[in-house]
């Protein structure tokens, strides 16, 4: 059995973890709150431009690359969502598992996925692996704000407006952890370029509606406005992932402390049977020894 | 004209927040292709804006002054919505 010095510093580090872990699961649960914020202010925007985007399908005949990709492109661009920091379970390992099933399935399918990355764990993992990356972002994963979607989303509009010749993608996917509720948090692939058109049913009910008028043109509207709603469509996803994120890390965290303090009862355990067997031995060896002088004496 | 159809609802958010909403008789707002003055009722319409100043005239005739950059503004049954990336804290407004 260990000698009791052992047991008592093991409990000492063990508790100081415990605190450690007990502060981080506060930190994570009040950044939450902060999350839900941030993505309650940032949905009127995205409503906005959803409804716009609405308007112009309604009232035009988009004929628009962001449409319709190139068919004849095998190159497609993923995009993967991951943290900065660990300590939040499996958070990024799922990321990236699914990441690569994704990637697999698109070799599969005689494409060329060019991936992207966002979050430092995510980035290291592939540098360490060597693998070609063709752009990453970093910082600011668990609260990112609109400069990030706007860095993130030029580029890959940019690679999607490129002609194939020039490197350009005909597809982008983005894979990324939904934040459903403070337990569940699904990761899900979403391909978001080309823009499915959702042909509603106002559409045709708005047949004989007066036409919406564009102000320069139409195109220049379309032009300004696509861009925003990819933007914004971005940045959703951000946030859910950014909330996904700080409940992973809440939760792995509110585990770690359960498991130091379940560690310490049971060090504490160990080391009072201890301390007891040696009372126990001490006691054992005083009587003999009594005992074995009483019998000299008779 | 009926009095409740001088005004309309205006929305303005920036791509991080709501800014400011209300009931407005007309707005001013820096279209790509110069001012645009927007009063209740008028066509739907949608324009896209570049950096400028947005001016609300409310009910009462106040005014509130917004810097703004790069989006687009929205008409639609009465309702004007000013959807931009960027947007300043309201400003004073300087008679022009």
């Amino acid at each position: 059995m260990a000698s009791q010095l052992a047991f008592k510093s093991r409990i000492a580090s063990t508790e100081s973890l415990a605190k450690i872990f007990n502060a981080q699961e506060m930190i994570a649960s009040s950044h939450i709150a902060k999350a839900r914020k941030v993505a309650l202010d940032a949905k009127p925007y995205s409503d906005a431009i959803s409804d716009a985007v609405q308007a112009l399908v309604a009232h035009t005949h988009i004929t628009h690359p962001i449409f319709k990709g190139e068919p004849g492109n095998p190159r497609v661009a993923v995009l993967a969502l991951t943290s900065d920091r660990g300590m939040a379970g499996a958070y990024t390992s799922s990321i990236i598992r699914e990441t690569e099933g994704l990637l697999a399935r698109l070799d599969g399918e005689g494409k060329q996925p060019v991936l992207y990355v966002y979050g430092r764990r995510g980035v290291t993992y592939y540098k360490y692996r060597s693998r070609q990356i063709a752009d990453t972002w970093e910082g600011d994963t668990d609260k990112p704000g609109a400069e990030v979607a706007e860095k993130i989303s030029k580029a890959l509009l940019e690679a999607y407006m490129k002609p194939a010749d020039q490197g350009g993608v005909s597809e982008l996917y983005i894979v990324f952890t939904e934040f459903v509720n403070m337990v569940v948090q699904k990761v899900r692939v979403l391909r978001m370029l080309p823009v499915e058109l959702v042909e509603t049913e106002q559409q045709s009910e708005n047949e004989t509606a007066p036409l919406y008028s564009f102000e320069p043109s139409t195109e220049e509207v379309l032009d300004a406005v696509l861009p925003k709603y990819i933007q914004s469509r971005i940045h959703e996803c951000l946030l859910t992932s950014a909330a996904s994120e700080t409940a992973c890390r809440q939760n792995a965290m509110h585990t770690a402390t359960d498991n130091a303090r379940n560690l310490i009862a049971d060090l504490t355990r160990k080391l009072n049977s201890s301390r007891q067997a040696s009372i126990t031995q001490e006691l054992t060896e005083i009587i003999g020894s009594a005992e074995a002088l009483n019998k000299k004496e008779e | 004209m009926a009095a409740e159809k001088t005004t309309m609802q205006v929305t303005i958010v920036a791509s991080d927040r709501p800014v400011w909403s209300g009931t407005a008789t007309s707005v001013t707002v820096p279209a790509s292709e110069g001012g645009m003055g927007i009063l209740p009722n008028h066509e739907p319409v949608l324009v896209v804006v570049n950096s400028g100043r947005v001016v609300v005239v409310e009910t009462d005739g106040s005014r509130h002054g917004f810097d703004v950059e790069d989006g687009f503004v929205a008409f639609d049954s009465n309702k004007l919505t000013v959807a931009v990336e960027h947007c300043s804290d309201e400003t004073a407004v300087t008679a022009e």
